[in-house]
């Protein structure tokens, strides 16, 4: 091996074990990482910004942008206080009525986001009810897990799939994986009633209090509401479309960030950019160059030939490599810096004689977005969650979701595992 | 203890304690005014890091409900004071 490919691996594996480690944060490790690949000539300057993807980046920064403004309308109080008077006031029809709504939004926004809207109502609905709220908190965790694989938008390693492999459009997301993510979520379902249902018992007055609220009042500001509420409409079938008008799916996202900023007026400009998560983009950025200097130097290629060699190049068996590894690696270090040394490596299979690599991103995207089930380390959402629990009494440790999450992570990659070998390769 | 007095004609309070929190029912009788006031209570308690100091729900009729930890009892009774739905608020033995 060049002398270059080891400088190279050396990098990556030092910065990788120093984010798992939490000691310094990971933004800073992955820019130190990229700068050194770059300032030790592993890869230069313009291959280093060529291998950034501003597609990943342009998609996080406009629906960042476009919930954070969102967010300020109530709009998320008012369908989960909706919900719950739907559901009667009835804790286990509300807890399984606010896992659904998780789940559904994290489709269409980020993780983080969505929990960080969805803890404080909860809170608030089960302290009316006067029952424990974690049951009500770590269904949502799992719901957001299930609910960000269904789309492009829903989860980090789906935009870095779908900026990375052009064909895979936002339609052939949700044609592919929205159904899985359905049969999971129907599957958790009476899981969550089994698990939680006997925890959860209210009694009829504080239900009826639930019925007397009135959700109407949760929404702040009616008219920022129907703005918000259009472009978000526009934005998603802007993406449904995307590949029709030649568009990418960050020029779709941008457009509607920057369409509300001009109908919002100029005052929402400034608290607007507050919402984007530069930690994140930087991130990311750190990311591309640190994984370019392992795929300049050809070790991801080695490494794709590895795999081949493992599973005879036989496309069931790579499937369910790249499937449980994702799984198992995002259950416990961050999918993010995953998906991104996978991605070129996948791509590389494609040039080594795999011919349809469709299953193989669609195995990689389950793995690293339902793997975040497995643990509290798993995915950022549950690490919010956890930290707000913990905040207002009510801890999560690492044992008790594990005992809760690793076999539902498991059963989701079961189910996921039958779903790929009768969907494609059967 | 912390006392406090009201104008029963623009405000209508009712307090309960159970088992960990205080528990508030308001009534507007006042007109807007008063409850844009206790919507500035509300959003106080909305705006800070803290979500379980201060729960409330808008009931139909101007009526509110704050549920209130322990800890956040004084500070819940000076936001009252402070936007004007109390007359008095003094310490008793």
């Amino acid at each position: 091996m060049e002398q270059q490919a080891i400088w190279a691996i050396g990098i990556f594996l030092v910065i990788y074990a120093l984010i798992i480690s939490e000691k310094i944060h990971r933004t800073i490790l992955a820019m130190i990482g990229a700068i050194l690949m770059i300032t030790l000539g592993i890869v230069d300057q313009d291959t280093a910004i060529h291998h950034i993807d501003f597609n990943t980046l342009g998609l996080l920064v406009g629906m960042m942008i476009i919930v954070g403004i969102t967010s300020k309308t109530g709009l998320f109080k008012y369908i989960a206080l909706k919900a719950a008077k739907v559901s009667k006031g009835k804790p286990k029809r509300i807890m399984i009525a606010l896992a659904v709504i998780t789940a559904v939004s994290s489709a269409f926004l980020d993780n983080v986001t969505t929990v960080l809207l969805m803890v404080p109502v909860t809170l608030s609905i089960t302290r009316q009810l006067r029952i424990n709220p974690l049951p009500f908190l770590i269904t949502q965790i799992i719901a957001s897990n299930v609910g960000g694989t269904a789309t492009l938008i829903g989860d980090p390693p789906n935009i870095m799939i779908g900026s990375a492999v052009k064909e895979l459009t936002f339609v052939s997301f949700i044609s592919n994986l929205a159904p899985i993510a359905i049969i999971i979520l129907v599957a958790y379902l009476p899981i969550f009633l089994w698990m939680f249902g006997k925890k959860i018992q209210s009694t009829p007055e504080l239900q009826q209090r639930i019925m007397e609220m009135d959700e109407r009042t949760m929404i702040t500001d009616r008219k920022l509401l129907y703005k918000c509420l259009t472009v978000l409409g526009l934005t998603i079938i802007g993406f449904f479309l995307h590949q029709l008008v030649h568009l990418e799916s960050a020029t779709v996202a941008l457009a509607g960030a920057f369409l509300l900023l001009l109908i919002t007026g100029e005052h929402m400009l400034e608290e607007a950019l507050q919402h984007v998560e530069w930690t994140t983009l930087f991130f990311f950025i750190g990311l591309f160059v640190l994984v370019s200097g392992l795929v300049e130097t050809g070790v991801i290629a080695k490494l794709a030939e590895q795999a081949i060699e493992l599973t005879g190049g036989d496309p069931l068996m790579t499937s369910m490599l790249i499937l449980w590894l994702s799984a198992i690696a995002s259950a416990f270090l961050d999918n993010i810096p995953f998906v991104a040394t996978m991605i070129p490596m996948i791509q590389d299979m494609g040039t080594m004689g795999i011919t349809n690599l469709e299953p193989l991103w669609w195995s990689l995207a389950l793995g690293a977005c339902l793997g975040g089930n497995g643990t509290l380390v798993g995915a950022s959402a549950n690490l919010i969650v956890a930290g707000l629990a913990g905040k207002e009494g009510y801890p999560i440790s690492f044992m008790k979701y594990l005992k809760i999450g690793f076999p539902l992570m498991i059963l989701s990659i079961v189910l996921s595992s039958i779903y790929l070998y009768v969907r494609y390769l059967m | 203890m912390l006392t406090y007095t009201y104008d029963s004609s623009i405000i209508e309070i009712r307090e309960s304690a159970n088992e960990q929190d205080m528990e508030f029912r308001i009534r507007a009788l006042g007109g807007d005014a008063i409850d844009a006031a206790i919507r500035r209570v509300q959003q106080r308690f909305e705006q800070n890091e803290i979500l379980s100091d201060v729960y409330s729900y808008v009931y139909k009729n101007h009526e509110y409900q704050f549920i209130v930890r322990q800890d956040f009892y004084e500070e819940f009774i000076l936001a009252l004071m402070r936007y004007r739905l109390l007359q008095r608020v003094q310490w008793d033995e």
